[in-house]
C-alpha cells in the first residue's frame, strides 16, 4: 500500500517553475535553429516541354466563399471566377482588354444608330449536356435572367432592352427588344442607343444556360438549385462541388476553342492569405493572388521568383468623396486645393508595391487614361495655398471638416495625409463607421461632408466609372450611387453624348474631356490605384493577368511532371 | 426529475426566444442588409429589387412575426410567398422555415447543413482531446503531488491556459505543416479519414485550454476525493492502489468536470470561430464570420438560434449527466 507523501527535503516550487521556463527557452532554441529552413525559391520546375501540353490538375486558391455557380447571379469576384470556367458568352475581351467574339461567329453588326445589335452564333458551340447552342437559348436565358421571379442583381445593365423594364416587373410576358431571327442569330434592339450595352452582354450576367437543365432542376429542387449543379458551354464542366471548401472541374473536349488545358482544376475555398502564402511556398498551389503581407514582401524581393511574379495595377482605384452639396465641398476651389494638398508618395511608401499614386478617376490600363493630363491632381502645396485665397480662406477652413473611414487601414491613410491638410488650413476629423452604415449613410445628401471610397469596375469601358459616380442621374434621396452629389450639365452632356457614340475614336475622345473636367473639378481627391502581386509556380505555362477577368487561366497549361528541387540547394541557398 | 426537464426546457425556449427577437432587431439597426450583400458598387434599382424580393420594404414588426411565422410570408423569393388559391402562405420558423440566404443563393438549412458536421467533428474530436490529455494529466499531476511531473504538468496547464489559439494555431501551421510537413496546410480535404486527418491540428490546438483547465480542476478534486473517508476505508480494506483511484476516487472527482464539459461544449462550438478561420476549416464558425461581414440576416438568425438551444442542451446534459453520476443529487430538489 502506498503511504503519504514523503517528507524528504526537494527544491522549492519556485525553483521548479524557474528550471521549467528555461528548459521551455532552450526548447524553443533548440527548434528554431534545428528546423528545416524554409525554401527561398520555387520548390518545384517544370519538365521542360515548350510545346503546350494538356492534362495535371491546376489548383488555386482564394480566403473566401463561392456563393453561386448560376451566373445570373454572380456578382461577385470569386463566383464570377467560377462561372468564367463554366460558361461562355457570345463577346468576350482579349488580354489587352479589347472585345472580341467569342460565342458570337464575329463582333455584332451595329445598326439604326447605335440602338440593334445583331449577333451571328458561333457553328458548333455544345454545351456540356452536348446539345448545340441556338440563339434561342441566348434569348431564354436573357428572359431568366431579367424575369422578376429570380430578381437578379444584373437587371439594371440591361434595362435599355425595349420592353426589359416591363417584363422584369411582369406587366409583360416577353422582351419584344430581343428578337430570334433563326437557330443562329439574335438581336437586341435598345431604347436608345448605348455602346456600354456590348459591355454588358460580355458579363456572366449574360452567359447563356442549357435551358432544358435548368427547368428540370429548378422543378426538382428548387429555384436555387442551378448555382450547385450548373451546365454551360464554358471550358471546364462541374465535377463536384464540396461547398466552403472546393470546387473542382473537369476539362470540356467538346468545348468550340480546344486548347492544351489542364485535365482538372481545383478551385479552393475560404484559404486565409496566410495558409495560401504557406501553401504555395511550399508547392501545394500553383499560383496566388495577393499572398499575405510577408509572403509578397519576401516574393517581391526574392530573385529566384522573379520570372515568375508580376505586379498587376487593379483596375480600380480608392479616393476621397467630398459632398459637394455642404460646405466647404460646395466650392470647387476648396475641393482642388485638397486634391494638389495631399502628398500621394507617403502612401506609396506606407505600403511599397501595393499602389499607384492616382491622378485621375480612370486607371493606368483604361483609355483614355491620360499620364500628361494637364489637369492630373497631383501633390503641389503651392497651388493648393493658391485655390484656398480663391475660395476665399487664405488663412484656413475655421471648423474641422469630417472624414468617414470605414476601417482602421483607411485610419491609418487619414493620418498621414492629415498633417498635409492642416498646412493649407484645413483641419481633418476622422469619423469610424461600420461598413453597413458607411453604405447607408454616404447615399444619402446632405450626411457626410467627406468619406473614404473607391471604385472597382465593372466592365472595362470608361464610362463604367463615370456615368455611375458623378452623372446627375445617379443621385437619389437614397442609395445614390453619386455619393459626392456632383452635378454638372456639360459632364452629363459629355457621358450621355460618349454612351451613344458608334465611333470608337470620337467616343474615347468624349470621355477625355470628361476625365479632365472631373480631375479639375475634384468632386473625388483620387489617392491611389492599388496593385495586386501575382505569382506562379515554374511549372505553370502560358499564364498572363487578364485587364478584366481576376483569376482568368483558361489557356494556362502545366509543364508536366514537375520536379523536385533539391532541398540541400535551398539549405545552401538559404544560409548565403 | 422529469417535472424538472420540461421546467428546463420551457426556461430554455424562453431564453431562446429572448435572444433570437434581441438579434433580430439588433441586425435590423446595424445597417442595410442589401446595400451590404450587395456591395458598395450597387446601383439603387438593384438595392430596391432585392429589398422588395426579401420583404425589407416591409414594417420591421411585419418582419419579425413573419420571420417566426406567425404573420405571412414577406418573402416574394419564398415558394410559400403565394398559394394557389391566392392567398399568402407561411414561411417562418414555427414551419421549419429558416429563409434563404440572401448571399448564398441557397435555403439557409441547407447552407448550415453543409457546416454543422463539419464543425461538429472538429468540436467532438477537440472534446476528446481535451478529455484524454487533461484528466489523464490531471490524475496524474494528482497521484504525484508536489514532484517534478506535478510541477510540469501544472506549469504546462498554466501555458496552455494562458495561449490564446490565434497564437497557436499559426504557429503550428508553421511548424508542423509548412516545416516538418506532418499535418495539412489547413482545409477539410476531400473523404471522411481525410477530413479526420486534417482535423487533427486544429482539434488539438482548439483543444488545449479546455485540456489545461480540466487538468487543474481534475487534479484538485482528486486531491480532495483521495482524503476522503471512503477511500481511506477502501484502502484500509486492502483493495490495490490503483483499484482503490479508479472505483472510489476519480468517479467522485469527475463530478465538477461534467459539469464543466456540459457548459462549455456550446462554447467550444462557437470558440471554434477563430480556429476555423486560422485553419481555413470551412464549418460554422467561418459561416458566423461570413454571415455577419455581410449582414446575412437569415443565416446570423439561425446560427444565434442554434447556439442558443445548443447552450440549453449543454447546460442540461450537465445538469442530467451529474445527477447519474451522484445518486446523491436529485433534480427536483
Amino acid at each position: 500500500m502506498r503511504s503519504t507523501p514523503k517528507t524528504k527535503s526537494r527544491p522549492p516550487r519556485w525553483f521548479a517553475g524557474l528550471v521549467m521556463i528555461a528548459a521551455t527557452i532552450a526548447l524553443g532554441g533548440w527548434v528554431v535553429t534545428h528546423f528545416p529552413k524554409a525554401p527561398i525559391g520555387p520548390r518545384f520546375v517544370g519538365a521542360g516541354n515548350e510545346t503546350p501540353q494538356a492534362g495535371g490538375t491546376f489548383i488555386f486558391a482564394e480566403g473566401s466563399n463561392i456563393h453561386t455557380l448560376d451566373p445570373h447571379f454572380a456578382y461577385d469576384t470569386l463566383s464570377t471566377a467560377a462561372c468564367r470556367l463554366l460558361y461562355d458568352g457570345l463577346l468576350d475581351y482579349d488580354y489587352d482588354g479589347n472585345m472580341i467574339p467569342s460565342l458570337a461567329a464575329s463582333l455584332p453588326e451595329v445598326s439604326d444608330g447605335g440602338r440593334v445589335f445583331r449577333f451571328t452564333l458561333r457553328e458548333g458551340v455544345k454545351f456540356h449536356n452536348g446539345r448545340e447552342l441556338t440563339a434561342e437559348d441566348v434569348s431564354w436565358s436573357m428572359h431568366r435572367l431579367l424575369s422578376e421571379r429570380i430578381g437578379s442583381p444584373g437587371y439594371p445593365f440591361y434595362k435599355s432592352i425595349i420592353g426589359a423594364p416591363e417584363y422584369h416587373t411582369g406587366k409583360k410576358d416577353t422582351i419584344e427588344g430581343i428578337v430570334v431571327l433563326d437557330a443562329r442569330t439574335i438581336e437586341f434592339r435598345l431604347d436608345e442607343a448605348d455602346q456600354t450595352f456590348l459591355n454588358a452582354i460580355a458579363m456572366p450576367f449574360a452567359y447563356p444556360i442549357a435551358r432544358e437543365h435548368v427547368e428540370a432542376l429548378e422543378k426538382a429542387e428548387g429555384p436555387t438549385a442551378v448555382g450547385r449543379n450548373p451546365v454551360g458551354a464554358g471550358p471546364f464542366s462541374l465535377r463536384r462541388w464540396e461547398r466552403g471548401v472546393q470546387v473542382e472541374f473537369d476539362r470540356f473536349d467538346d468545348y468550340w476553342n480546344p486548347m492544351a488545358r489542364p485535365a482538372q482544376m481545383v478551385f479552393l475555398e475560404n484559404i486565409s492569405p496566410d495558409v495560401a502564402s504557406a501553401r504555395f511556398r511550399n508547392g501545394d498551389l500553383d499560383i496566388i493572388y495577393r499572398p499575405s503581407k510577408v509572403s509578397r514582401l519576401f516574393i517581391r524581393n526574392s530573385e529566384a521568383w522573379e520570372p515568375y511574379r508580376v505586379d498587376v495595377p487593379a483596375a480600380g482605384l480608392f479616393a476621397l468623396g467630398l459632398n459637394c452639396e455642404l460646405p466647404p465641398f460646395d466650392n470647387v476651389h476648396v475641393r482642388r486645393a485638397m486634391s494638389f494638398a495631399i502628398d500621394r508618395s507617403k502612401l506609396e511608401r506606407l505600403n511599397p508595391g501595393k499602389m499607384i499614386a492616382a491622378t485621375q478617376v480612370l486607371p493606368p490600363m483604361l483609355p483614355p487614361h491620360d499620364p500628361e493630363l494637364p489637369e492630373a491632381q497631383t501633390f503641389d502645396s503651392e497651388r493648393a495655398k493658391e485655390e484656398m485665397r480663391l475660395a476665399g480662406y487664405p488663412d484656413g477652413i475655421p471648423e474641422p471638416v469630417q472624414l468617414w473611414v470605414r476601417s482602421a487601414g483607411e485610419a491609418n491613410y487619414a493620418q498621414l495625409f492629415q498633417q498635409d491638410l492642416k498646412a493649407i488650413g484645413i483641419d481633418i476629423e476622422l469619423k469610424m463607421v461600420t461598413f453597413a452604415t458607411y453604405l447607408k449613410e454616404t447615399g444619402r445628401p446632405r450626411v457626410a461632408q467627406s468619406a473614404f471610397t473607391g471604385w472597382h469596375q465593372d466592365f472595362p469601358d470608361p464610362s463604367n466609372f463615370m456615368d455611375i459616380l458623378f452623372h446627375s442621374r445617379s443621385i437619389h434621396p437614397e442609395n445614390s450611387e453619386n455619393r459626392s452629389f456632383y452635378r454638372n450639365p456639360k459632364l452629363d452632356a459629355l457621358l450621355d453624348a460618349g454612351r451613344a457614340e458608334v465611333d470608337k475614336a470620337k467616343r474615347l475622345e468624349l470621355y477625355a474631356q470628361a476625365n479632365a473636367l472631373l480631375a479639375a473639378d475634384a468632386p473625388w481627391v483620387f489617392l491611389f490605384y492599388p496593385v495586386e502581386l501575382f505569382a506562379w509556380q515554374p511549372y505553370v505555362r502560358n499564364f498572363r493577368q487578364h485587364p478584366v477577368w481576376l483569376h482568368e487561366y483558361r489557356n494556362v497549361w502545366l509543364d508536366l511532371p514537375r520536379r523536385r528541387v533539391s532541398q540541400d540547394i535551398y539549405g545552401q541557398e538559404a544560409t548565403q | 426529475m422529469i417535472r424538472f426537464i420540461v421546467q428546463r426546457v420551457l426556461w430554455g425556449l424562453l431564453v431562446v426566444m429572448s435572444v433570437v427577437t434581441l438579434v433580430f432587431f439588433l441586425i435590423f439597426v446595424a445597417g442595410d442588409p442589401a446595400v451590404t450583400v450587395l456591395g458598395p458598387q450597387a446601383r439603387a434599382e438593384q438595392i430596391a429589387d432585392f429589398n422588395a424580393k426579401k420583404g425589407l420594404d416591409r414594417p420591421v414588426t411585419e418582419q419579425f412575426l413573419s420571420y417566426l411565422g406567425i404573420l405571412p410570408c414577406v418573402r416574394k423569393d419564398s415558394p410559400k410567398y403565394e398559394r394557389e388559391d391566392g392567398s399568402r402562405g407561411f414561411c417562418g420558423v414555427l414551419q421549419g422555415d429558416l429563409g434563404e440566404s440572401y448571399s448564398h443563393h441557397e435555403s439557409v438549412a441547407r447552407v448550415i447543413g453543409f457546416r454543422l458536421p463539419r464543425t461538429l467533428l472538429l468540436a467532438s474530436m477537440a472534446v476528446l482531446f481535451e478529455l484524454i490529455i487533461g484528466l489523464t494529466a490531471g490524475v496524474i499531476a494528482a497521484l504525484r503531488r508536489n514532484r517534478w511531473s506535478d510541477t510540469l504538468i501544472m506549469f504546462s496547464t498554466f501555458v496552455g491556459i494562458s495561449l490564446p489559439t490565434y497564437v497557436t494555431g499559426p504557429i503550428s501551421l508553421l511548424l508542423f505543416s509548412f516545416l516538418l510537413g506532418w499535418f495539412p496546410f489547413g482545409g477539410y480535404g476531400v473523404d471522411p479519414l481525410d477530413h479526420i486527418y486534417h482535423a487533427l491540428l486544429p482539434a488539438f490546438i482548439l483543444a488545449i485550454a479546455g485540456a489545461a483547465t480540466y487538468a487543474r480542476v481534475m487534479r484538485g478534486e482528486l486531491i480532495e476525493t483521495l482524503r476522503h473517508d471512503h477511500v481511506r476505508t477502501a484502502k484500509a480494506k486492502g483493495m490495490p492502489p490503483s483499484q482503490v483511484v479508479i472505483r472510489h476516487a476519480i468517479r467522485n472527482a469527475l463530478l465538477p468536470v461534467v459539469t464543466l464539459i456540459g457548459l462549455s461544449l456550446p462554447f467550444l462550438v462557437g470558440g471554434a470561430i477563430i480556429t476555423e478561420k486560422i485553419f481555413a476549416w470551412p464549418g460554422l464558425g467561418l459561416l458566423t464570420i461570413e454571415s455577419i461581414e455581410s449582414l446575412d440576416a437569415p443565416v446570423i438568425m439561425a446560427v444565434v438560434l442554434m447556439f442558443g438551444i445548443a447552450v440549453q442542451v449543454g447546460n442540461l446534459f450537465a445538469d442530467i449527466a451529474v445527477a447519474a453520476l451522484d445518486p446523491r443529487i436529485r433534480l427536483n430538489d
